[in-house]
């Protein structure tokens, strides 16, 4: 055989070579990673971070250079206020900074992250997920001097969100309350009732209210994947009232089992509430059913007169409702036995992926109060003057951009004694966004009892 | 305006630069028969800027692009002499004379971070093993090619090997240029050992390549997205930590897979036996089996067997198992049986229904009118999809208020009218009329010899039968007494947190969706059954539905093995309805929802990948069976 | 139809026969009218306010202007349409378009090359190439999201084992964030199917045809471009409906690969997120999903009447 394809072959080797190293890559990349976190987080820069917090961001000129900002925030008037409020920043400086809002950010940052690219700074709303990107080395520490601008702005109750095992990853740029039960001022005038300063109080209030013929609660738990949330939100409070901070802290760092009896007496409190005969709208077993969002109708319409609800919940109020004194209002969710006030809140962390001047400048100005009364008016102003939906606690904010009803619920942040993150954000996902919502909803429903339903989530505690 | 300029000029420069590669590599081996010094120079220019890219995407010269450019008009000038010059010695001298510049070029140019420090064991070891592979290839080749060639092919590579890549990188500028200028002479002497190619040779490779050509494009971007990921998704498969710190742990996830109780839950087994919906399924298939052997063997019309298989009795013998397969399925619980539970729906309905449609509107009235509205799902996303059925479709309200949701709104109104006594009453009386038409019309056709008449009748009037007795009876929808009262109540089902049957319910919107991609294949199958077969089967006096089932469905019966695959394929991968409807929560987690959550929600890579890996290794027997039974059939 | 046995016809009378015979067309009209319930259903709720979607069913909608609520109105799609947030949904259409086309082609072109290569081009283990090629459709194509998003925003670099040396075979040519990068994972993702589906009908070409090509000294290339993507075109049609509707509705993958680059977002991407978090605002997707399914629809009708024949011959022919 004369065959001779030399010249061929060395071409084909060189492809081979090409693609059997791009084989090897693959394998080798997980090797990479296997050896050693320094590569990876070489690539982030965690590198130069010692370096630049010495410098003063300040000073220095930042025109041209461009920001990217990722969140979760991703409707109209949130994810364009919150670019309103960077513009403002931005233009002072000459430079660009764009906010992406995506759908579902928590699983594509986490993809991001790990495929190596992120963006410049990422809004995360869990200080879980905070902890868990820290310890992977995929963000980083933030330098001196932005700390010092967070501290300036935000109460320590508030920046322990973003501070993972003693140091600060994440500022704050917005808060939401959770302990709030919406109602109506007049009707409850109307009614004769006043409101509840206690727990017990609320429970005899109820009592009444259902004597009087009037349905007290509306309750709606169902939202599709996560039905069930509400819920946790209910028994999350109520812990805290009942057995304070630290107990809450054990709970759900799973110090103490989920199915603790202080626990499931917190639980059985809830369902005592919810399967009082009358005093639910929704009636019972159909709790489950009933969407979230669909609770804003009936209490506008007077069908009901309270309802537990977070603070966005004005956004699905019936278009036109009134809110503040004359139309829908909210009260402190009360202290329980122990009289303590403690708020149970969320809120949202920037962290940044990169190190560098402009990043460090945009993670101040997120901390400070200049972004959220920028944030507040532009979210204000395209909600039309109506509740805009966006809170802060940042100190030295500007509290006439806020509407009455608006500044009482910023006055129960900054008057809490405590303030507790949403429980089910901080605990793992399998129970947190799992049995949690799904045990909950069951025992909701009557379809399990209380015993076996904490039973089941401890037994999924991963 | 800039926006859509820049993306009509980026798409137009994808397609055409694609366009260009793939015909200028065609053009250009047609060249190697005629032209050889012109392919040559190609092919030498090529490699020289192959191997210099490489270098420059190293960053390991300066002047990148200077030099790769002298790189590319060396190789070129070394491949277009090559072409010409026939005779050893100076094929040799030609080569060796290229190869030395191009690598005094390397070496010169190199950045001193590249500069080996010549180790002479490494350089021993390194040449030693080339000459050694050289001359093991020459041997298992069968000495087919020459020696000399591939023992210098493989001294460049160990040379390269020990004198450059396992030495240190602190040299000095004078080893770098002896190295790199003794590897180029080494492959120059290779290159131009190679004898010039006679015509019938340069003829072979222009042909001989076509098939590299061709596969090329698609075997490079299998393995760079399918293949490696898939490579790297069996090992990460065997690690178990978070994304930085992984280490391997063998079967640790395999073992917590297939040990988590949610996997699979046969505890419940017995009451499948004790269920209305599996003694139904068994009255169904006796009836449909019985009815079908009877009508067989006293008709006569049949094509044959003892067993008429009609509308009727392949309607009450499908029910009868689709019956049963949910008897099963809403009893053994957990992840896998889901998966298996969701492939039994959707093949069978969407197989079902889809071919169904397709033979009801072929040569029907409004045919494509009919099939672009079964088929206009297909254009929604599954996300999109998912949406509407949790919304218009599946909604439940408190009693008090409307059901704004289809399917509760039309269960609450059945139970409105089963427990109102006239309204339940003239329902079944209307009923009650159509069942006897229903078997007047079986009973004529039973005497004129159609069988098929009697088993469609016989199949509907079970049906409407069940449905009178439940009004009359029992009570069928959505109401239930008040607790306190006694009244009757609405009582919505609240679709997607009910289990078992809310996978169900899912399932119904990939079903929704899927049924028009089955339909258009079998519209497109039967329409390309040959007329003269049909036309046989109606003189030998075949009835419609005999010729469908005894002539249409066994010549399309390959397509429905296709349509089937791809469906199992689908639905095994499905994970979006599940995570948009109930993100896997309520009893409706399916493998690749789980796989989703783990690696993406939670990052455990190690988790994740080897749930990938369970439902690769679930699909892959469907897929090789299936694709060696087509292989079969076109050899056959 | 007079071929069929009259003695079926005449005992049964004629009105009966007849009523039998409208049976089929009455369950399939029954069938489509199900079927297209849901997206009535979409539609309609698209013209209706945000609280009126909330608080009535679709098929009340004629009583919105007794309860003060407007229908029809156009509010959800003017909102929808005039969106800012991720980047505005007439940015997103285009991108959209820009990913489809480009993921619609290449792979088409590169499915047939390898299609014809398997069918036509005898080589040393083709079956058993083509059986890999196929079989890789099992693979969860989610498990090569990370791997692929890897090598797009740091390159590809390769560790040597023993000489513990770490060479770059691609540098980052900051592809993470770019639409390129959705065409690769695209195309890569598409090219089993698509190899599996046109294989079939080109393998099914008649061999005569290639036969005398050879004799009149065609080569591969020519018999490819000049025979056998006419003959096959329309398998061609059919693959680049369905290829066009994946990477048009496609969420996931664009998503992954653009991350926070909010200009190259496809029109998916932004009308999910104008729903915002808790389905504040879920009331838009209604209009934002017709939005989107109009051109698909466009593409369907434009290329249906090739699709039909198109899938016949590859899986039926024996």
């Amino acid at each position: 055989m004369k065959l001779q394809k030399h010249w061929f072959i060395a071409v084909l080797s060189v492809l081979a070579l090409v693609a059997s190293a791009c084989a090897t890559d693959e394998g080798g990349e997980a090797t990479t990673t296997t050896e050693g976190t320094t590569a990876t987080t070489a690539d982030a820069g965690t590198d130069t971070t010692e370096g630049s917090t010495d410098t003063t961001v300040d000073e220095m000129d930042l025109t041209g250079t461009e920001v990217t900002v990722f969140g979760s925030e991703s409707s109209d008037e949130e994810a364009g206020a919150m670019q309103d409020a960077l513009n403002v920043f931005a233009e002072a400086n000459g430079m660009t900074i764009t906010f992406t809002g995506a759908r579902d950010f928590s699983d594509q940052i986490n993809a991001q992250a790990a495929g190596g690219n992120p963006p410049d700074i990422a809004i995360i709303p869990q200080p879980g997920k905070v902890a868990d990107f820290a310890r992977e080395g995929f963000i980083l520490p933030l330098p001196d001097d932005v700390i010092a601008v967070l501290e300036e702005n935000w109460d320590p109750a508030f920046t322990v969100f973003g501070n993972v095992d003693g140091v600060q990853y994440g500022v704050n740029n917005k808060a939401d309350i959770k302990s709030l039960v919406w109602y109506s001022p007049t009707a409850f005038a109307d009614g004769g009732y006043a409101l509840p300063e206690s727990w017990d109080e609320l429970k005899t209030l109820t009592n009444t209210m259902i004597a009087d013929g009037n349905i007290p609660w509306c309750v709606g738990i169902e939202s599709g994947g996560a039905t069930g949330w509400p819920f946790t939100d209910w028994v999350e409070d109520l812990l805290l009232r009942y057995e304070g901070v630290d107990v809450y802290a054990q709970w759900w760092q799973h110090e103490i089992p989920f199915n603790d009896d202080r626990v499931k007496t917190v639980w059985n409190e809830v369902l005592g509430v919810w399967d009082t005969p009358g005093a639910v709208f929704a009636s019972e077993g159909s709790i489950a059913a009933t969407p979230f969002g669909a609770n804003g109708e009936p209490l506008a319409n007077g069908d009901c007169f309270m309802h537990r609800q977070a603070s966005f919940f004005s956004a699905f109020l019936p278009e036109g409702t009134v809110t503040g004194p004359d139309g829908i209002s909210v009260f402190y969710f009360p202290p329980g036995p122990t009289g303590a006030r403690p708020v149970l809140g969320g809120g949202t962390l920037p962290v940044a992926f990169r190190d560098a001047p402009e990043v460090w400048a945009v993670m101040k100005y997120y901390a400070s109060s200049e972004y959220a009364n920028n944030r507040q008016i532009a979210q204000q102003a395209r909600k039309g003057g109506e509740l805009s939906g966006f809170l802060s606690a940042a100190k030295n904010q500007d509290m006439n951009n806020y509407l009455p009803l608006e500044q009482v619920m910023i006055g129960f942040m900054l008057e809490a004694e405590t303030l507790s993150f949403d429980g089910s954000d901080l605990m793992p996902a399998a129970v947190g966004a799992g049995t949690f919502w799904t045990e909950g909803t069951s025992a909701v429903n009557g379809d399990s009892t209380v015993d076996d339903a904490t039973q089941a989530i401890e037994d999924s505690w991963p | 305006m800039d926006r859509v300029i820049a993306v009509v000029i980026g798409v137009v420069l994808a397609l055409g630069l694609s366009a260009i590669v793939f015909i200028g590599i065609n053009k250009l081996f047609d060249l190697s028969e005629k032209r050889f010094a012109i392919f040559n120079a190609v092919i030498g220019g090529v490699s020289g800027f192959v191997v210099f890219a490489l270098l420059w995407g190293n960053q390991m010269i300066v002047s990148p692009e200077i030099v790769t450019l002298m790189a590319t008009l060396i190789g070129a000038a070394t491949g277009f002499a090559l072409g010409l010059v026939k005779t050893r010695s100076g094929r040799l001298a030609v080569g060796v004379a290229g190869g030395l510049t191009l690598g005094l070029v390397a070496g010169s140019a190199t950045r001193s971070i590249a500069w080996p420090s010549i180790d002479p064991v490494a350089v021993v070891v390194g040449v030693a093993l080339g000459a050694g592979f050289g001359a093991l290839h020459w041997v298992i080749t069968r000495r087919r090619h020459s020696a000399r060639v591939l023992i210098l092919a493989w001294l460049s590579v160990g040379w390269l090997f020990g004198a450059w890549l396992a030495a240190d990188l602190d040299g000095s500028k004078a080893e770098v240029v002896f190295v790199a200028a003794v590897l180029g002479l080494l492959v120059g002497a290779w290159i131009g050992s190679v004898p010039y190619p006679d015509r019938l040779t340069r003829a072979s490779i222009a042909t001989g390549s076509r098939k590299y050509i061709f596969l090329a494009p698609a075997m490079f971007f299998i393995a760079a997205t399918l293949l490696v990921p898939l490579g790297r998704t069996i090992w990460l498969g065997f690690l178990t930590g978070t994304p930085t710190k992984l280490e391997f742990s063998g079967l640790e996830n395999y073992v917590s897979i297939f040990t988590d109780s949610g996997i699979i839950d046969v505890s419940d087994w017995t009451s499948i036996f004790t269920g209305r919906l599996f003694w139904s399924a068994v009255l169904l298939v006796v009836v449909g089996v019985g009815l079908g052997r009877w009508l067989g063997r006293s008709g006569g019309t049949g094509l044959g067997t003892g067993f008429s298989l009609s509308a009727g009795t392949g309607m009450l013998i499908g029910v009868g198992v689709i019956l049963g397969g949910f008897a099963f399925f809403t009893v053994i619980r957990g992840t896998i049986p889901n998966n298996l539970w969701w492939i039994f729906s959707v093949t069978v309905f969407s197989v079902g229904l889809g071919l169904a449609i397709a033979v009801l509107a072929d040569r029907s009235k409004g045919e494509n009118a009919a099939k672009s509205l079964i088929f206009l799902p297909l254009a929604i996303s599954f996300v999109g999809a998912s949406i509407i059925w949790r919304g218009p479709m599946y909604t439940a309200r408190p009693p008090s208020q409307d059901q704004t949701g289809v399917f509760n709104a039309i269960w609450v109104q059945v139970g409105e009218w089963s427990t109102s006594d006239t309204s339940s009453l003239v329902i079944s009386l209307g009923l009650l009329v159509i069942v006897a038409f229903a078997g007047y019309i079986g009973l004529r056709g039973w005497q004129s010899g159609n069988n098929a008449i009697l088993a469609g009748s016989v199949a509907i009037n079970l049906a409407l039968v069940w449905l009178v007795y439940r009004f009359l009876g029992p009570g069928i929808g959505g109401v239930i007494p008040d607790p306190i009262t006694g009244e009757p109540i609405p009582d919505p089902v609240i679709f997607l947190t009910s289990n078992p049957w809310n996978n169900f319910w899912m399932m119904l919107v990939f079903i929704w969706i899927q049924t028009g991609f089955a339909m258009v294949i079998f519209s497109a199958a039967i329409k390309a059954v040959p007329d003269d077969l049909l036309e046989a089967a109606r003189i030998d006096g075949a009835t419609e539905s005999q010729t469908f089932w005894k002539v249409t469905v066994p010549q399309i019966f390959p397509t429905i093995g296709v349509v089937a695959t791809t469906l199992i394929v689908t639905v095994l991968k499905v994970f979006d309805i599940p995570k948009v409807m109930t993100n896997g929560n309520f009893d409706t987690q399916v493998l690749a929802n789980e796989m989703w959550q783990r690696a993406f929600t939670e990052l455990n890579f190690g988790l994740g990948s080897a749930l990938a890996v369970v439902i690769f290794l679930g699909v892959l027997p469907i897929m090789y069976l299936n694709i060696r039974r087509m292989q079969r059939e076109r050899l056959g | 139809m007079t071929a069929l046995s009259p003695n079926v016809r005449r005992p049964l009378g004629d009105r009966i026969y007849k009523f039998l015979r409208s049976i089929p067309t009455w369950i399939l009209w029954i069938l489509v009218i199900m079927w297209t319930i849901p997206t009535t259903g979409l539609f309609i709720n698209s013209l209706r306010t945000r609280d009126a979607q909330r608080s009535s069913a679709f098929w009340m909608a004629w009583q919105d202007n007794a309860n003060g609520q407007q229908f029809p109105t156009l509010e959800n799609y003017q909102a929808v349409l005039g969106a800012e947030a991720t980047g505005g949904l007439t940015n997103g259409l285009i991108n959209s378009a820009a990913i489809a086309i480009v993921a619609t082609i290449i792979p088409i072109a590169i499915a047939a090359f390898a299609a014809y290569a398997f069918a036509w081009i005898d080589f040393k283990g083709r079956e058993w190439w083509f059986i890999g090629t196929v079989a890789l459709l099992a693979v969860p194509t989610q498990t090569s999201l990370i791997p692929l998003l890897q090598a797009y925003s740091r390159g590809v670099h390769v560790t040597i084992p023993i000489i513990d040396k770490t060479l770059t075979l691609i540098p980052d040519a900051g592809l993470a964030g770019t639409i390129p990068a959705v065409w690769l994972t695209h195309t890569g993702f598409a090219l089993p199917f698509a190899i599996f589906l046109l294989h079939n009908y080109i393998a099914g070409l008649p061999k005569d045809i290639f036969e005398s090509a050879y004799i009149d000294g065609a080569d591969h290339f020519k018999i490819f471009y000049k025979l056998v993507i006419p003959l096959s075109f329309p398998v061609l049609a059919a693959f680049a409906i369905f290829q066009f509707l994946w990477t048009w509705n496609d969420y996931l993958i664009a998503l992954t690969m653009i991350g926070g680059n909010r200009d190259a977002l496809p029109a998916t991407v932004v009308v999910a997120s104008l729903a915002g978090e808790f389905g504040l605002r879920e009331h838009l997707l209604t209009a934002g999903a017709f939005v989107i399914t109009i051109v698909p629809l466009i593409v369907f009708f434009a290329l249906q009447r090739f699709f039909v024949r198109g899938v016949t011959a590859g899986s039926v022919k024996g």
